[in-house]
């Protein structure tokens, strides 16, 4: 009979508690948005299903000694999965939009506004009874407006580890919802013969231009905000290795299987941090609004960034390009694309648009390093 | 009593969160300014690579002669558009 109740002692049914079930809910609901709905399907897959795991009662996959407990250390704790996705994402991406129009890189600055008033909005917060944000929290909370997921994880990593989960979550969440988000604010802050604008043919550059790119990025890095190296660093030798072309294979790994086998454990590292005691609070709501506000606070402020442009400009500027700041590779240069096409069937602004694009990883990597050295 | 108490402590959080505040604004101009600074440092550095790297490539047009009456044919116009609807087609 001992051995019987023991037994019973030892299943999931006698074990579970109810926040544990609703973060179970939690993660099939990612599943869920993942695989019917298309969202951020190679993140949310791994990152539901390891909310399912690190919620099994009994079983403690995600405390000490347990398997998810050691892929978050070793991965995340350390910072390391996300600058090797860093590194990844810099071999995917082609910066000559960017050397062609370098202008362009204003717009990936004023993007980040959403960062920088994000903040403020998360220590404002803080006068609603529940909420007890510490300026660490603030900056990891914020950095969701640099809509750059390795960038967030790295940054919340290094900030405010126990707001991980709902930081991740909202990144990849919103980051998916780019275009549902972005179109109404573009539409409602330009006018007709704004969207209308079409943009001159961008230069042909040169692979010596794009070679010597990273390695300037790199050298303004170490000389000005070394706090930002590891992202940059990371950024740039993915990128050298792609444009440099005697390390093929090396680029084909690092943008394959490499940056595919190291997002298998940051969802799931992730997924470690969906606990009920850590993810079940009010603090996750506050979150959740706060993203929302940052992604559009910094669509926002691209959009005018390119008006004021626009109105100095030899060239004419599209103020929707503006909108492709907020990084969000490339599905923002593609909301941008769909958005322009709609006033004028002639336009294709996505090339145009993959210059703010890029600067906006450029940006949310540098706002990153300047919250690290001012708050870390 | 307690209720003097209270205000007092809900008056010094209040005091707390604005030194915060504060703290949060001279972060976000920093942070602006720091962010506008360094991508304008780079701005100027990109511009000055078009004049160190950019230019024709020598090895390149000789490799190819053949090759290059053709790629003139194409106006950049046709380029872009056929580049900008294989970028949608894929978007799909």
């Amino acid at each position: 009979m001992d051995g019987l109740l023991n037994l019973w002692q030892a299943t999931g049914l006698a074990n579970f508690t109810v926040p544990a079930l609703v973060m179970m809910a939690v993660g099939c609901g990612l599943l869920y948005l993942a695989i019917a709905k298309g969202f951020e399907p190679l993140l949310l897959v791994p990152i539901g299903f390891g909310a399912i795991l690190t919620n099994i009662p009994v079983a403690g996959l995600a405390e000490p000694g347990g398997l998810l407990y050691y892929v978050y250390y070793i991965g995340i704790d350390s910072g390391v999965f996300p600058l090797l996705i860093f590194m990844g994402v810099g071999a995917m991406t082609d910066f000559s939009a960017l050397i062609a129009n370098p202008r362009m890189l204003l717009l990936g600055a004023a993007a980040q506004f959403g960062i920088f008033a994000t903040l403020f909005g998360a220590i404002a917060l803080n006068f609603v009874p529940g909420f007890e944000f510490t300026l660490q929290d603030a900056s990891a909370i914020a950095i969701i407006g640099g809509a750059d997921g390795p960038t967030a994880i790295f940054l919340a990593s290094k900030l405010a580890p126990e707001l991980l989960g709902a930081i991740a979550v909202a990144a990849y969440s919103y980051m998916a919802l780019v275009p549902i988000i972005q179109p109404p604010i573009m539409r409602a802050l330009t006018s007709e013969e704004d969207r209308k604008i079409e943009m001159p043919q961008l230069r042909h550059v040169t692979k010596r231009e794009k070679i010597i790119f990273p390695l300037a990025v790199l050298g303004l890095a170490i000389m000005f905000l070394p706090s930002a190296s590891p992202l940059v660093g990371m950024f740039c030798l993915g990128n050298l290795m792609r444009e440099c072309g005697v390390v093929d294979r090396l680029s084909n790994t690092a943008q394959n299987e490499l940056i595919n086998i190291v997002t298998i454990f940051l969802g799931l590292a992730v997924g470690s941090k969906l606990s009920a005691t850590e993810f079940l609070t009010v603090e996750t709501l506050g979150i959740l609004v706060l993203g929302a506000l940052a992604f559009s606070i910094g669509t926002a402020s691209g959009v005018f960034m390119a008006k004021i442009m626009n109105k100095f400009s030899k060239h004419p500027i599209n103020p929707l390009v503006g909108a492709a700041g907020v990084s969000a590779v490339p599905m923002a240069a593609r909301v941008v694309n769909k958005v322009g096409l709609e006033n004028n069937p002639h336009n294709f602004l996505l090339m145009h648009a993959m210059g703010p694009n890029v600067a906006g990883v450029l940006g949310s990597a540098v706002a990153a390093g300047i919250l690290l050295a001012l708050v870390g | 009593m307690i209720n003097d108490a209270k205000r007092v402590v809900k008056k010094g959080e209040n005091m707390d969160i604005g030194a915060l505040l504060l703290e949060a604004a001279s972060l976000m101009l920093t942070g602006m300014v720091g962010v506008f600074a360094f991508l304008s440092i780079l701005i100027f550095a990109v511009s000055k690579l078009s004049l160190i790297a950019g230019g024709d490539e020598p090895a390149k047009p000789q490799r190819q002669p053949t090759k290059r009456p053709a790629s003139t044919g194409v106006s950049n116009a046709h380029i872009a558009a056929i580049s900008a609807a294989i970028a949608q087609y894929r978007s799909k």
